[in-house]
């Protein structure tokens, strides 16, 4: 039972607060994925993980054992580097048997670990060589490959796929998921690329300015961002920001005006909000619709931009006075995804529309305030 | 093949180069070449004066087995091994040991430890060469092999430390991140992942450290004063004669005491592998 838990766990480097009362129980099994925007921390954690950075205060477990104190090898991790970080004159067998020979365990058992390894990463036939003889993708199996001969009670990867190519890089995070179906370890991973982070993880740890903001499973997360951030970090292309101020509100419910005098009704929100609240409406750009005349609410735009990608299409538009704050194209345009080919070109007049129920409105103080969207049972 | 520091579409300016390098070229050369060629004529020829001409007869074997049978250039040859090799083996081992130690670890005072190593370099010789042989004679060392060696090691280190430290110092991080999250102690370290990387650096040091304790004279002189362990350089001194130099038996001996450092290099030379650390980190 490989269970991590982080209790109250504070990081200063000289001056400076990196890790800000980090709380979080990591289950068995699970596969965890850090997710931020460079600077906020997450590679900070995993290296207080893995015991390579120490910790200000606060309290560390791995299987329920305090390991606060503990030296990386003796805390049953072993860790995955975005670098790879082969020893360059070990063969690729050496390489990953190091952990074992260190610990000075028999030629049979390191053998036998080598080989297994090998066979599930497919290198048996790179054995012998070193790592300067491999490719990008073969030097990241290897490194898997050395965490997984010490058979470690948690994996630890440190963007692990960030400087593979994009076809490896989709390759390898599948082989990655398989990787830890068939071994159950749990893993904990740490990447900026919320693809990685959506697509592999059981649930997801974000990170911003070294505190974290939200955790939970990925759809979870995409659908009921508890803040601004969240809902801002997460999705690709990004959710469209609109700057509000709450008109009326009453125990229930609330009408926010935009910019341009569009109004939204929220009819049922989780939080209050006051009248005259300068609030964020945040819609995301799948939900937006063009030229349908089944919205409810909708405005005109001007197509600044079409980026088509065959399946789907990316428009920005421009409405006018009434802009987005955190829009892709960081012009104020709004970012409409729509899953077809769209005759629009440039300059073309276009209406945009939405209904009330697929937007978030978000406070002054950048909490969620609408209600929860139902997010599908897996 | 060699980046030209003159192009060759400028050939007036490329000419006057060439024969400037090469008037400096052999400037430089020209007493190696005039020692290598007394080196082989005879003691009367060099008597009557026949410094710079053709030599009229060549005693290669007749000269150089004299070095060996008619001085004691064959004691100070073996005692020049028993000074530097030690002192070489010391300066590497300490100055592995501190560089890691110093790039890697840190503690209280790593700085001022540095800063000593390097400080250190700056003592001229000629400040420390009374209190350095007075500490010897203190010590019982005087006119010991233990002198020179404990003396060379003691002061090649700073210079040596500088050196590994840097190269240490650029190897990369995830290594040494990735030795110590799979267990391996600070010791297994240096031994299984930093050793195998630094051996060119080692190398370099090698030759250098090498050159610098053969070549030594100054210490020599100070911290030795019988023929039992005096070394080559010391020793040469002695080929000159109160009245009489034979000075082809002395070149002949200076060129014998020129060649370790060159095999030294030579024996280096395979260790120098450029991009020993390519594959480690990235693609």
């Amino acid at each position: 039972m490989a269970s991590v838990e982080l209790q109250n766990i504070e990081k200063h480097y000289a001056g400076y607060h990196a890790l800000r009362d980090i709380n979080l129980t990591i289950e068995d099994g699970e596969f965890a994925v850090m997710v931020g925007p460079s600077g906020c921390g997450k590679s900070t954690l995993l290296k207080t993980i893995a015991g390579l950075e120490s910790i200000s205060s606060g309290r560390l477990l791995i299987k329920n054992r305090d390991v606060t104190k503990e030296e990386p090898g003796d805390r049953g991790i072993a860790m995955v580097f975005q670098s790879y970080a082969l020893y360059p004159h070990m063969t690729v067998a050496e390489n990953m048997g190091f952990g074992l020979r260190m610990a000075k365990r028999p030629r049979a058992e390191i053998e036998a670990a080598v080989a297994r390894a090998a066979a599930i990463l497919r290198l048996e036939e790179q054995l012998d060589k070193r790592p300067r003889q491999l490719s990008g993708g073969q030097r990241q199996r290897v490194a898997i490959g050395r965490a997984i001969t010490r058979s470690p009670d948690v994996f630890l990867f440190d963007e692990p796929l960030s400087n593979l190519d994009a076809a490896l890089r989709t390759q390898m995070r599948v082989e990655l998921s398989t990787l830890h179906a068939r071994l159950g370890s749990t893993m904990i991973y740490v990447t900026h690329d919320q693809v990685e982070a959506m697509t592999m993880a059981s649930r997801i740890v974000v990170l911003n300015k070294g505190r974290i903001e939200q955790v939970g499973a990925p759809l979870e997360l995409y659908n009921n961002p508890v803040n601004l951030f969240v809902a801002g970090f997460l999705g690709a292309p990004r959710m469209n920001f609109v700057d509000g101020t709450v008109r009326t509100a009453d125990g229930r419910g609330a009408v926010v005006e935009c910019e341009g005098g569009m109004s939204i009704p929220f009819g049922q929100l989780e939080g209050r909000v006051q009248v005259g609240e300068h609030v964020t409406v945040g819609i995301r750009p799948e939900k937006l619709t063009l030229e349908d005349i089944r919205s409810s609410v909708t405005f005109p735009a001007e197509v600044r931009l079409v980026e088509h990608l065959g399946r789907e299409t990316i428009l920005y538009a421009d409405a006018g006075s009434l802009t987005t704050s955190n829009s892709d194209s960081g012009t104020g345009a709004f970012t409409v995804q729509i899953g077809d080919v769209t005759p629009f070109r440039p300059g073309a007049p276009v209406v945009i529309g939405f209904e009330p129920r697929d937007t978030y409105l978000f406070g002054a103080d950048g909490r969620t305030v609408s209600a929860p969207k139902p997010v599908a049972r897996l | 093949m060699y980046p030209r520091p003159i192009p060759p579409t400028a050939p007036l300016r490329r000419g006057v180069y060439i024969g400037l390098v090469s008037l400096v070229l052999l400037l430089w050369l020209l007493p190696l070449f005039t020692v290598m060629v007394t080196s082989l004529r005879s003691f009367e020829e060099v008597m009557a004066g026949n410094y710079w001409g053709w030599p009229k007869s060549f005693n290669l074997i007749e000269n150089y087995t004299a070095v060996f049978t008619q001085t004691a250039m064959a004691r100070y040859f073996v005692n020049s091994l028993v000074i530097t090799l030690p002192s070489v083996v010391g300066v590497l081992v300490l100055s592995t040991l501190t560089g890691y130690v110093l790039s890697r670890h840190r503690f209280p005072g790593a700085n001022l430890v540095f800063a000593l190593f390097v400080g250190g370099n700056f003592l001229p010789a000629q400040i420390m060469m009374i209190p350095v042989r007075d500490l010897m004679v203190a010590l019982g060392l005087y006119d010991t092999y233990a002198a020179l060696i404990v003396f060379h090691v003691a002061f090649q280190t700073g210079f040596a430390t500088l050196f590994m430290r840097n190269f240490i110092a650029a190897l990369p991080d995830e290594l040494f991140q990735a030795a110590r999250s799979e267990g391996a102690s600070p010791g297994q370290t240096l031994v299984h992942v930093v050793l195998p990387l630094v051996r060119p650096a080692l190398a370099a040091l090698a030759i250098l450290t090498f050159t610098f304790v053969w070549n030594d004279y100054f210490w020599a002189i100070v911290l030795t004063q019988s023929d039992a362990v005096k070394p080559v350089t010391a020793g040469l001194s002695n080929l000159r004669g109160e009245y009489v130099s034979a000075w082809n038996l002395v070149s002949a001996a200076t060129v014998i005491v020129a060649v370790p450092p060159v095999l030294m290099f030579f024996l280096m030379q395979r260790h120098f592998i450029a991009g020993l650390t390519v594959g480690a980190v990235k693609g």
